[in-house]
């Protein structure tokens, strides 16, 4: 059964709780043989730096550092929302692994055929 | 029908739950020959709802679930 799936994220430290959420549901997809999209923005693209999710650790949840990794081993793609990205000044080379800048051109396209999204 | 006793590989999964079982769970499978089964135990409550539903999103067989033991053979390819 294949398909796409979208989750889009817009919290990091703000919102531990959500962050961990939406990459655990990502997991899922991707597990569940989904081509799985993170569209990180807003204060989501805190977490594309490396170490920007390294202190998120929610009980009862794998750290989400542990999270992350394990979705783009996986093949998991994650999209970084580029004004957001640039508006907090953040460092476009020192992404984590699987993670790319993109305008919405890019996550329009990934989601023209139909491809459910859900939000964190 | 292999059943709990013969299983090829047996794996259990103790608490895990959602994305962190799944994934790991594919991970188990990938590792497995096509027909093989995997004895699987998971404790989570939503397991006995979400490991019917990644058997029929992934195509692997559920042979048999009676939480918290799940029968999975391994599809082929």
């Amino acid at each position: 059964m294949p398909g796409k799936f979208c989750v889009n994220l817009t919290h990091s430290k703000d919102d531990t709780d959500r962050a961990t959420v939406g990459f655990v549901l990502a997991n899922a997809a991707q597990a569940s043989g989904k081509e799985t999209l993170v569209f990180l923005s807003i204060e989501g693209v805190r977490l594309a730096n490396k170490g920007g999710a390294e202190s998120i650790h929610e009980d009862g949840f794998p750290p989400l550092r542990e999270l992350m990794d394990n979705f783009a081993k996986a093949g998991g793609m994650i999209y970084v929302c580029s004004p957001c990205f640039k508006k907090r000044k953040l460092d476009e080379n020192n992404l984590v692994a699987g993670a790319s800048i993109v305008g919405g051109a890019k996550l329009v396209e990934f989601l023209s055929d139909g491809s459910p999204c859900v939000s964190f | 029908m292999k059943d709990a006793g013969n299983a090829d590989v047996v794996w259990d999964a103790a608490d895990l739950a959602c994305g962190v079982l799944l994934l790991k769970l594919r991970g188990r499978m990938e590792g497995m020959r096509a027909g093989q089964v995997l004895r699987l135990v998971a404790q989570d409550a939503g397991a006995p709802e979400d490991v019917p539903a990644w058997c029929r999103l992934t195509g692997h067989a559920l042979l048999s679930a009676e939480p918290p033991v799940y029968l999975i053979r391994r599809k082929e390819g």
